[in-house]
């Protein structure tokens, strides 16, 4: 294997400068000439009929341009189960509601105008439990949806679980709850909408989907009386995603219809208070699980059955749990496997994608139950995990084909940078426990196509230009890219830039989602470099007398492998191609599409070309009068296949790993009654930087056969097991377990306690 | 009714016009058009509006217009050299990992700055502390001390 | 944000006098309150007066014990070496306090006049026996009205150099400061000039924890100062002369006085403190709020008030020992 130049490198990336000069534009910064402000109106109530809307005086304000309301826009509905309009009629479902959008001049006169909105309303009763919610008789969130059940499929069902339970030597039971958190993006959601003279419209956006939402605006034009329109989005540098941005949200509907009625561009950004209560969190969730095993550690079964809290209308937060069977079926070696969720409508805040989607949730009662049956069935945890193991070449229950697997790896990694042995089960205020994650690691096969796009052009000097679908949310996936062009064209990345933002320019991409823009991304833009690779070699070829195959290309001279006297200049050679009579200019594509499959009916199929694994392990110390825990030490070993760039891989699991610890021990957004208590930074407990603790990533190298270079994904891993694997470390330092996240002083103080009274 | 201030901007003299309830934030990236310095949530909570005044990490986004008059402000745009070479924080941060979406960037960089203009070896502790009202959601902050601290020596 | 004027006075006097000429006005120290609060829409005053220019309010200075001006901030506080070693349970205070972007325009002042029950240093002032001293406007004489004024200028400054004092000067106890959250004794017109407090002997320490959920930035669940003045009773230290307080668990800071009580004049051993801290629980009446729970709280000022006494024991045997 040829050494690598650039892949493997710790190259810094390509859009830092502009970022630490402050010459990145977001879409905070950005202005169009003669645009209007936006502002939107929410519901005061979270459950209550509309009975009038008077937007009168707001339209008399000097300033104000447009005002709309549910009854002044067609009827439209967007979302996965297409049962959110942008605007209410009827009735508001919860507090989040939009009810009327203004645009104006300034921010502040729009703002003025919300005020100047009369709204009569009449209360009704609201649900903000999924149980109450399920009763006979409880009132409907959604009328013509006839039960506040979803109907959706989520049933995943493998081998036969009753009759392994019979079989099993060991069972444990329990129940586990997650909490509701945000994203926290530093960049709030915004966008401006914008429509040319003959009314196609150019989106600034922050979107992590851009084809997708494309199309999404296409159909809403469509809708909106604008059929066959053009939609071109340009992202501006998009001020973090995790997932907030993977979905299509009301108001960047609300900015298109200001932007129609009032002819001129309208923007719309979120203050740090509507990103908060506005945008959509990480799935809450209620898990019962059981687990088994034989006499030898070895599992039997996974049960599971979980209540989803779908709040007022549907995002991706109701499909988190085709998500969740991946680690259900697939997490160490289960012959049997039984899985149903239901997602209920409330009046209350709904989720949509976050980080992990839906895998912490399933991870953090899986490994939470592994832990207890391991200790019921008198067995290390480490070594029960070991026992279970997924390994190379196998295929799970839900028939993923395991290909590159680091599992075991990650684990002795973690059980030796613990000193596990030494440490755990000493039960004396300082404990370790651990946990494993399975996760996507080339692509996921979640719609109907995976694939991504890549042009790819060179200029007479060597310069490239690569044209990228995917995009970057700040993890680098464009320097990524440019590593794998460069190396592959034997340049430097200072000679390659990628474009990534605009859907003129660039190629169809899924979404910046599953962590899959290394991996498919990555392999779109080998694929792309090797065919301009292919045409440059064939014309040097003709220029050196030499057959192609035995041309090479680095540091911007093509060569003989054989002869050390032909080499050329690649840029000498692509100017005597390009200047003379049939000249030509080289351009590659290549569009990417994983050989991952769709779930069939059965929720079944290989999702991803591989997967990428990983192992947590925590050191813990219990203050037992305070119930605080602190974290001593923190150890994130991940299976990546191939770390393109060591340092930006390094970036993701630290980043994950204090969003996961967050996650588990702080982070909570807290509602009364479907209204948000604490949607502040003050009250919003996201980790400081005096809240990091000793941590320390462990990068395990399985060389993937089908990625990039042999890479994986790493954007999600890094926060899956974060969870579980706490909650185990303080089981082992004071032998009392939490079971709903956040894991907090006061919930371990008063396990302690109670703890203490029944040993009395 | 618009006052007159007189101050210094990233070392050059200014005069403006200003309102007098406007904040230093809104004052920056409206009327001078800087808008390397971000409002991440406008209650002096996260830190990416920060700015230098008088050699002093503030939160422009609570920083009143008028008590500027006749101070120094620097904002990120001031950092560069006159020859528009990068300061060595900014080289650090790239080289080290330390930006992500760079949303937090400038905010934190400033932070550090108003740090070692007053120490030039600070301790770990004494760079978290320098930091601890700035917040990053995306790098974990391991990578934004390392690189704080690369340039101190220290490592 | 609402569009509001904003005066600069340079003295005490032409504070006041703005505020009692100006309608619908409010005083401003740092900032980091009153706009927050501006922001929330919770408050639109027309005037706002900054205190952040007047040479009087600002300092910090080691007689008769210590001054602290109202207008010093935080961050003033957290880098005198003098306080940090002799009314440590302040530094703890001010050193633990939002971030340093706060620390750096936040004041005394403004922290204790707010008067949040969270507001961290008004445990320590109150263990350290601070005076409060009042400036507001005289009742009797009506100053002339400048020309100035008339023609609808800011008003200048005036009185320079003339001793003419237009404002009458109080003090009153800290203890007697809180009135209840956000309320204080303070009447319209008046500001904090300062706070004055006494040396505090030897063998004498102090402590502030706050206890909060994140290392940073953080407002405290509950937080308890204690000072204790240490005498050698052979190998024993008996602990004279203590006092405990406590925030976040009453609607205003408050002393548990029966807590001081039980210990004073005796050996701070476990039993001990362990019942000074059950004392001090009982004297507490924490709520349920979505930042925390009665119950939770109540058991923290247990453990806090014993580690707090601790804390100060320590300081008053090894003053050097302090950050």
């Amino acid at each position: 294997m040829d050494t690598l130049s650039t892949v493997g490198q710790r190259i810094p990336k390509l859009d830092a400068p502009s970022k630490v000069t402050g010459n990145a534009l977001y879409i905070q910064d950005l202005k169009i000439p003669g645009m209007l402000y936006g502002k939107i109106l929410y519901s005061r109530y979270p459950h209550a009929k509309i009975l009038k809307i008077d937007t009168s005086r707001a339209e008399k304000l000097a300033g104000v341009k447009a005002v709309l309301t549910g009854s002044d826009i067609p009827v439209f509905k967007f979302g996965v189960m297409k049962d959110n309009p942008p605007l209410k009629t009827g009735k508001v479902c919860s507090v989040r509601d939009e009810l009327a959008a203004v645009a104006a001049s300034a921010p502040e006169i729009a703002e003025e105008a919300l005020t100047l909105i009369d709204v009569e309303y009449e209360e009704i009763p609201g649900i903000f439990d999924p149980i109450e919610a399920m009763k006979e008789g409880a009132p409907l969130i959604h009328e013509e949806m006839k039960s506040n059940v979803l109907k959706l499929p989520w049933k995943l069902v493998c081998g036969d679980v009753e009759a392994a339970k019979t079989e099993s030597a060991y069972i444990v039971e329990d129940t586990f709850s997650t909490q509701w958190v945000t994203h926290c993006c530093l960049g709030t959601s915004g966008c401006i909408a914008s429509f040319d003279t003959n009314n196609n419209l150019t989106m600034y956006s922050n979107t992590q989907i851009p084809s997708l939402a494309q199309k999404d605006y296409i159909e809403a034009l469509a809708s909106f009386g604008l059929k066959n329109k053009r939609v071109r989005i340009i992202q501006c540098t998009i001020g973090g995603g995790f997932g907030s941005k993977l979905d299509t949200y009301a108001y960047e509907y609300l900015a298109i219809l200001l932007a129609m009625k009032a002819h001129k561009p309208v923007k719309i950004v979120f203050s740090r208070e509507e990103e908060f209560f506005a945008t959509s969190p990480r799935q809450c969730t209620v898990t019962r699980i059981s687990q088994g095993c034989d006499k030898e550690g070895r599992l039997t079964f996974r049960e599971m059955d979980m209540i989803l809290d779908n709040g007022a209308y549907t995002s991706w937060g109701a499909t988190t749990p085709s998500v969740m069977m991946m680690p259900i079926s697939s997490l160490y070696k289960v012959p049997n496997i039984k899985f149903t969720a239901k997602c209920v409508y409330t009046n209350n805040t709904y989720s949509q994608a976050m980080r992990g989607y839906g895998n912490p949730q399933a991870t953090f009662a899986i490994e939470s139950s592994i832990d207890q049956l391991a200790l019921t069935a008198g067995i290390d945890p480490s070594d029960f995990r070991l026992k279970n193991a997924n390994e190379p070449g196998e295929i799970t229950p839900q028939r993923f084909k395991i290909t590159s697997c680091g599992m075991k790896e990650c684990i002795d990694a973690v059980v030796k940078k613990l000193d596990w042995q030494s440490k755990q089960g000493k039960h004396d205020g300082r404990g370790v426990g651990m946990a494993s994650l399975i996760h996507v690691g080339g692509g996921a096969r979640v719609y109907k196509s995976d694939g991504c796009g890549t042009t790819i052009k060179i200029d007479d000097y060597g310069k490239i230009d690569v044209f990228t679908g995917a995009t970057d949310i700040g993890q680098g996936s464009e320097t990524v890219i440019a590593q794998i062009v460069a190396e592959v064209l034997g340049v430097t990345v200072d000679d390659v830039h990628v474009t990534n933002n605009d859907t003129d320019a660039c190629p169809w991409d899924v979404g910046a989602h599953a962590s899959r823009t290394t991996f498919v991304a990555g392999n779109s833009a080998l694929g792309a470099a090797k065919k301009i690779k292919a045409q440059i070699l064939e014309i040097a070829a003709k220029n050196l007398g030499a057959d192609p195959a035995t041309l090479d290309i680095k540091k911007g001279i093509i060569f003989s492998t054989i002869d050390n006297e032909k080499n050329t200049a690649l840029g000498k050679v692509l100017r005597n191609a390009h200047y003379v009579s049939n000249g030509q200019m080289l351009m590659a594509e290549y569009f990417y599409d994983p050989a991952n499959e769709n779930f069939d009916r059965e929720f079944k199929g290989n999702l991803s070309v591989s997967y990428a694994y990983g192992a947590h392990g925590v050191e813990v110390e219990v203050d037992k009068q305070t119930g605080q825990v602190k974290i001593l030490k923190y150890i994130a070993a991940h299976d990546v296949g191939k770390a393109i760039n060591p340092m930006l891989l390094e970036g993701q699991i630290y980043g994950g790993g204090l969003m996961g610890i967050g996650y588990a021990m702080g982070e909570k957004m807290i509602f009364d009654k479907g209204v948000l208590k604490n949607g502040s930074f003050l009250d919003y407990k996201m980790p400081t930087a005096k809240d990091v603790p000793p941590v320390e990533a462990v990068i395990i190298e399985t060389d993937d056969k089908d990625g990039p270079f042999g890479a994986k994904g790493i954007g999600e891993p890094g926060l899956v097991p974060t969870a579980p694997a706490i909650a185990n470390a303080i089981y082992d330092a004071v032998g009392i377990r939490i079971k709903d996240l956040p894991i907090t002083p006061e919930k371990v103080l008063k396990a302690l306690k109670e703890k203490e009274k029944s040993l009395l | 009714m618009k006052r007159e201030i007189i101050f210094t901007l990233n070392g050059e003299e200014a005069v403006y016009e200003v309102r007098p309830e406007w904040t230093l934030l809104y004052f920056l990236r409206e009327v001078c058009g800087l808008t390397g310095t971000k409002e991440g949530c406008g209650y002096g909570e996260c830190g990416a509006c920060t700015v230098i005044v008088d050699g002093q990490a503030v939160n422009s986004c609570l920083y009143p217009i008028l008590e500027v008059e006749g101070k120094k402000v620097t904002t990120i745009e001031g950092l560069l050299s006159a020859d528009g070479e990068l300061h060595p924080l900014q080289k650090t941060f790239i080289e080290e990992g330390a930006v992500q979406c760079g949303f937090c960037t400038p905010g934190m960089i400033m932070s550090a700055k108003a740090l070692l203009d007053e120490k030039d070896k600070p301790t770990e502790k004494d760079i978290k502390e320098a930091i601890e009202g700035n917040l990053c959601r995306c790098t974990g902050y391991v990578k934004i001390i390392d690189a704080i601290t690369s340039i101190t020596g220290r490592r | 944000m609402k569009a509001y004027e904003y005066y600069k006075p340079q003295t005490i006097q032409e504070a006041i006098y703005l505020m009692e000429r100006l309608e619908d006005a409010r005083f401003i120290a740092g900032g980091t309150d009153v706009l927050v609060l501006f922001r929330q829409k919770k408050i639109a005053p027309k005037n706002l007066i900054s205190l952040r220019n007047i040479k009087d309010l600002i300092g910090i200075e080691e007689r008769d014990g210590l001054w602290i001006g109202c207008g010093a901030t935080h961050s003033d506080i957290m880098k005198n070496v003098f306080i940090g070693q002799h009314y440590s349970a302040l530094y703890d205070a001010v050193s633990n306090l939002g971030s340093c972007q706060i620390r750096n325009v936040a004041t005394i002042g403004g922290n204790i006049c707010n008067a949040a029950p969270s507001a961290d240093t008004a445990c320590p002032l109150l263990v350290l026996d601070a005076r409060v001293v009042i400036v507001g406007p005289t009742n009797k004489q009506n100053p002339p009205v400048p020309s100035s004024e008339k023609a609808g200028l800011p008003a200048p400054p005036f009185f320079e150099g003339g001793q003419e004092r237009f404002f009458i000067e109080h003090q009153v106890d800290i203890d007697a400061f809180f009135l209840g959250p956000n309320k204080t004794v303070l009447e319209t017109g008046e500001l904090v000039k300062g706070f004055r407090i006494p040396s505090l002997g030897d063998n004498t320490g102090s402590a502030y924890i706050k206890h909060t959920r994140r290392q940073a930035m953080d407002l405290p669940i509950l937080g308890v100062a204690a000072r204790v003045t240490i005498e050698k009773d052979g190998e024993n230290l008996l602990c004279n002369d203590v006092r405990i307080a406590m925030g976040v668990v009453a609607p205003r800071p408050i002393r548990a006085r029966g807590a001081e009580a039980f210990l004073k004049g005796k050996t701070a051993s476990d039993l001990v403190l362990q019942e000074a801290g059950e004392i001090a629980a009982s004297e507490a009446s924490p709520r349920d709020s979505f930042r925390g729970e009665a119950w939770y709280r109540k058991e923290m000022v247990k453990v806090l008030t014993r580690r707090a006494i601790m804390k100060a024991i320590e300081r008053a045997v090894q003053p050097q020992e302090v950050k």
